[in-house]
């Protein structure tokens, strides 16, 4: 029975049983950013000037879901993840995470605020998840797993684990892992034709974060199948392909909404294509085999795959780290 | 339509299901067509030639596929560069394809516009009354000759990221429609007239800068020839009085050269410190940090013509009182009253400091308004005028000297700013401080001028940069040619500072007296791969000594020969040069060989037309024109990503391609493990030593032998350089060791501390591991090859 799923409270951090959890949190501490540091001096100009109407929807639309995404995530590990995974120091990563998840919500904030300076039309864009179908069905697939872990208090059986262990995957391999995954990738896709750099800057900082919660989420699951093998069989892999395969006809949905008006670069095909692409990745993570093998169909997304240069002049360098450790001393090696 | 023959050929592209028949572009008359790949593939093959390597049909399908029903025709254009573009890193000669098809797009709208020739593209900016008198009469008058001088094929020089910026960026377009009203070549050669006063010498210079040879500083790219020509990149001011008003004085300063594309340097050492009492009013002062974020909001505010935000560097010295609120200022926590995130960070280092600092001392912090004298002492007259206010107990504060160069060092590690540059060092060396009462007050916004500055003095200066990787040839690094460039390349900043619109009266007057240039270099790191030689081989450190020696050398002989044709410049006799002192006399080289000791007789009979010759800027923009790594810089990674305001680009590096295409190693497993590793091939263990030694980055090349590197080019450095330094994860311990190595070597200046993101995005795009293995197992493996020695993961 996996240790990381007992039912409790576990407060001792010493001798520690799961490190990689808190080296984890350690890392996420040193890339803290702040919302202040992002630059929408240029957006504005974008939105008014540069872009075609069918891109201008395209942008309000991504912002509207954006700004509930996270508090669905957000909700989910406080009723869920926070619960169920039995270690403090996994707890700690967590608080980070809830930090983090906090931030981005306020990002997409400001970012609304600044985009809609209209009133109606900003509590409309606000409200996108009553009103816009295509990101209603996107919170719906969200609560009802959020839903299903609700209901456990406790994870007594093996069938408690299991629907835990669904629900994690949920939120890592669907929600972060194909939502949030889909959605940056309209964020590339106009940074790649030079537009909104302060929607790409934050972005980028809010990928970084993602991209590191879903690799706790993926460590615990492993931790979870070191702990107990046998919770993965193949019941699991049929309920997580059909998991994926909603997710993506979900995400497609959204993108028809998205690209209704045209926008040369983006075709739905490609959108299907590149969820259908990342959703292997996320079946590779969790050691399952893959289901769909389709290239990725979108060049700009391998920008974001490679380490960032800045010049000082053009944007702010988001690359530093936060931490220094060690003594003055004049004989280390440099 | 064409589709059926393609079929077959499109399954690798995953391309069958997205047969187009059917679909339609709107051409430019609103009239709808059908789209044709063959056309497309015509298209893309006529820009093809001599690209051995590049799939036109594949740019072609590609294109289709991002396409919707009905787009225009000038998006199908836009979308086959891009689609050309995102090539580049599986094959680099795509950035070349997609910059000939940029290329053709350019001079498509141009005809579309009725303009055909050189002399056409100046009329019609004239038309909007956006340039300069002179230019368009000289043009009228040279029509014939400049027109016959354009080359259109030296387009093909360019790669994509170049041309894109010239055409984002530096291109002029009429001022409603903003369409752009000029191509590479009519731009370079409407730069070279602008600077020149008879049309052989435009010619000179057009071809210096359309072979990507020399290429002037952006402000002199941005406005040569128009009705506003400020062309300087550098500005130094020195710390306003302690005043109201001079401290608002010295905001409109500001404020005024940004405006025009220059950078500011502004030194703050006279303002009174936080507690300080305020006779007028009897308060106390609040200190220099809420004038700095008042600063901060007003170069925020100030947009350089929509080209860039403005940019400035506050130089604070280390004995000032609040100088721990200052290093707090870019920190991204606390109190935003108390954070500037707009403004850069120096620190402007005494050698006393650096003394205690070696000997565990302590250091007294005073306020300004106690010790006036100090921003305009150096030496030896510094050191005792500090000790005597220490003496007198007029100190504020006092700590450990080792714990404020460790906050400095902490500052460095997390904001990348609060650059240390030593006081001591520039005066000693700066041919401008021969006389008392000349003072070097900070260095720029790039720490690469050295110049004196007073309250009637604002330093300027204007650069240029030579591309060393345009000269090399099959014999090796050709330093006749390189001579010549110089001569040419001395002239064009000479010319620069009579033409020059000086947005502030204490610049003119400064300039008219020094006339100082920066001439400075890039793509040192293209010379060496051409060579094949690791950035620090003993033979890359001596070529490095040897290309600066030249520069100098020449630059000096220029300069001495337009001292013979038009007079010294006007504060030549209160120089160290006019008493037989060159920089490297500073540094305990002697050069007593004939060659030398010849000039330097004439330059002390005959003057020299600047004071101030060379100086090494960073080049970041106009490296990526020229399309070569920016300055002495080693790589930064084989394979990045550059973001500037013209979007992202992929950087590949195409020495390693072509030499891993040679081998038969550069495949899809190689490139997707090339990502991974974030751009290292330390890993790699099929390479040859050799080989990865070569293509090491900046993160693994060591930093000391770039500091020392650095030191070797000192003696020909009249200015500075624009030192940057990588640590992936430095530590207290290695940061203080650098500095104190960098000062004892007697570097001058040192710019940004550069180090890595502790967590990373995800990779979208890498191939999938072939095995299910454990995520973790893949992190591991990519963080022990990237970070051998600090990776705690793996300890």
């Amino acid at each position: 029975m996996s240790a990381l799923l007992d039912p409790g409270f576990r407060l001792t951090l010493r001798p520690m049983t799961y490190p990689g959890f808190y080296e984890r949190y350690r890392a996420a501490i040193r890339n803290t950013w702040t919302v202040e540091e992002v630059d929408f001096a240029t957006d504005l100009v974008d939105l008014r000037d540069k872009l075609s109407p069918a891109e201008r929807h395209l942008v309000e639309r991504l912002v509207a879901f954006f700004a509930t995404g996270d508090s669905l995530v957000a909700n989910n590990l406080v009723l869920s993840l926070y619960r169920h995974l039995n270690a403090p120091e996994a707890r700690l990563y967590l608080s980070r995470q809830l930090f983090e998840e906090a931030l981005h919500v306020q990002f997409y904030l400001t970012l609304l605020d600044t985009y809609v300076p209209d009133p109606d039309a900003r509590h409309r864009a606000f409200a996108a998840i009553e009103h816009i179908p295509s990101i209603r069905r996107k919170a719906e697939f969200c609560l009802r797993w959020t839903n299903d872990a609700t209901q456990l208090d406790a994870l007594r059986t093996r069938d408690d684990r299991r629907r835990f262990l669904l629900n994690l995957v949920a939120f890592a391999a669907c929600v972060e892992g194909l939502f949030f995954f889909g959605a940056f990738a309209y964020v590339y896709f106009l940074r790649s034709r030079n537009l909104l750099h302060g929607l790409a800057a934050g972005t980028s900082w809010v990928f970084r974060d993602e991209s590191a919660h879903m690799a706790f989420a993926f460590e615990a699951i492993a931790t979870i199948r070191r702990e107990e093998p046998d919770l993965f069989d193949a019941r699991f892999a049929d309920e997580v392909a059909a998991m994926l395969d909603e997710a993506i006809a979900c995400e497609v949905q959204f993108a028809e909404d998205l690209l209704e008006g045209g926008v040369a670069g983006l075709s739905v095909q490609d959108v299907r294509r590149y969820l259908e692409h990342c959703a292997d990745r996320r079946l590779v993570a969790l050691g399952l085999p893959v289901r769909y093998r389709t290239p990725n169909p979108f060049p700009f997304m391998e920008l974001q795959d490679v380490q960032e240069l800045t010049n000082f002049f053009e944007r702010r360098v988001s690359a530093y780290q936060i931490g220094l450790t060690g003594e003055v001393a004049f004989d280390a090696s440099f | 339509m064409e589709f059926g023959a393609f079929d077959m050929d499109l399954t690798s592209e995953g391309a069958a299901e997205l047969r187009p028949r059917g679909m339609q572009v709107t051409k430019r008359d609103g009239t709808r067509q059908a789209v044709d790949v063959g056309k497309i593939v015509r298209a893309v093959e006529r820009c093809a030639d001599g690209l051995d390597r590049v799939d036109p049909l594949r740019v072609a399908t590609r294109t289709i596929s991002g396409l919707y029903d009905g787009a225009t025709t000038r998006e199908l254009d836009e979308l086959a560069i891009r689609t050309a573009a995102s090539l580049i890193a599986e094959e680099p000669q795509y950035s070349r394809l997609a910059a000939r098809l940029l290329s053709v797009y350019v001079d498509k709208d141009l005809r579309g516009r009725g303009i055909f020739s050189f002399s056409q593209s100046i009329e019609r900016l004239d038309s909007f009354g956006i340039l300069d008198s002179r230019l368009t009469e000289f043009v009228r008058r040279h029509a014939r000759k400049l027109d016959d001088a354009l080359v259109p094929e030296r387009d093909r020089e360019l790669e994509l990221f170049g041309l894109r910026t010239l055409y984002d960026r530096y291109f002029l377009r009429d001022p409603s429609g903003r369409h752009v009203l000029e191509s590479a070549q009519t731009f370079f050669l409407r730069v070279a007239c602008a600077l020149s006063d008879e049309p052989n010498e435009a010619i000179a210079l057009y071809e210096l800068f359309s072979t990507l040879r020399y290429l002037p500083s952006s402000p002199t790219l941005f406005n040569s020839g128009t009705h506003h020509p400020q062309l300087s990149s550098c500005f130094l001011l020195d710390s306003p009085e302690d005043d109201l008003g001079a401290i608002y004085d010295r905001y409109k300063d500001v404020a005024r050269l940004s405006k025009l594309s220059g950078g500011v340097g502004l030194a703050f050492h006279r303002v009174r410190a936080r507690g300080s009492r305020i006779a007028s009013t009897n308060g106390r002062s609040n200190g220099i940090v809420p004038w700095l974020k008042t600063l901060d909001s007003s170069v925020a505010a100030v947009n350089q013509g929509g080209k860039r935000k403005g940019a400035c560097c506050v130089y604070l010295e280390p004995w000032h009182a609040d100088v721990l609120d200052f290093l707090e200022l870019r920190n991204n926590t606390g109190d935003e009253a108390r954070r500037t995130h707009n403004l850069n960070l120096a620190c402007w280092v005494p050698d006393l400091f650096m003394r205690r600092v070696e000997s565990d001392g302590v250091w007294s912090l005073f306020d300004p308004k106690d010790v006036p004298s100090l921003p305009d002492l150096f030496g030896a007259d510094f050191d005792a005028a500090y000790e005597a206010a220490e003496a007198a107990g007029l100190a504020r504060a006092s700590v450990r000297a080792r714990e404020l160069y460790a906050r400095m060092m902490r500052c460095l590690a997390e904001t990348g700013n609060g650059w240390m540059t030593f006081k001591d060092r520039c005066n000693a060396t700066c041919n401008q401080t021969a006389e008392p009462g000349h003072v070097v007050h900070l260095s720029n916004l790039c720490t690469e001028i050295v110049e004196v500055t007073d309250q009637a003095q604002t330093a300027v200066c204007n650069l240029g940069s030579i591309n060393l990787a345009r000269h090399v040839n099959d014999l090796g690094f050709d330093f006749e040619e390189l001579a010549r460039t110089v001569r040419l390349a001395v002239r064009q900043l000479d010319a620069v500072i009579d033409r020059n619109l000086y947005p502030l009266e204490t610049a003119a007057a400064s300039n008219a007296a020094w006339r100082p240039v920066g001439l400075g270099v890039m793509g040192l790191q293209d010379v060496f791969f051409r060579l094949r030689l690791p950035f620090n081989a003993p033979e890359a450190r001596a070529l490095s000594r040897e290309i600066a020696e030249a520069i100098y050398f020449a630059a000096l002989s220029a300069s001495h020969e337009l001292a013979v044709e038009r007079g010294p410049h006007e504060a030549f006799p209160k120089t160290r040069a006019a008493r037989g002192e060159l920089q490297w006399a500073h540094w305990g080289v002697a050069h007593d060989d004939a060659r030398w000791t010849a000039l330097r007789d004439a330059i002390v009979r005959d003057g020299l037309r600047n004071s101030l010759l060379v100086a090494i800027a960073p080049t970041a923009t106009i490296a990526s024109i020229a399309g070569c790594y920016e300055c002495i810089e080693p790589q930064v990674s084989n394979l990045f990503r550059r973001e500037t305001l013209s979007g992202d680009f992929l950087q590949i590096n195409r020495y390693l391609v072509r030499e891993l295409q040679d081998l038969g190693l550069w495949n899809e497993s190689l490139r997707s493990r090339l990502k991974e590793a974030e751009g290292s091939v330390q890993g790699f263990a099929e390479l040859p030593e050799e080989l990865r030694t070569r293509y090491r980055t900046a993160w693994e090349v060591p930093m000391r032998s770039l500091i020392d590197m650095a030191a070797e080019r000192g003696p020909y450095v009249d200015q500075s350089q624009s030192l940057n330094l990588f640590l992936e994860s430095p530590t207290l311990g290695q940061l203080s060791s650098m500095y104190l190595h960098a000062w004892k070597q007697g570097l001058k200046t040192t710019y940004y501390l550069r180090s890595r993101p502790a967590t990373r995005i995800a990779k979208a795009t890498t191939t999938l591991p072939s095995t299910t293995s454990a995520p973790e197992d893949v992190a591991a493996v990519i963080c022990s090859l990237e970070n051998p020695e600090t990776c705690e993961a793996c300890q």
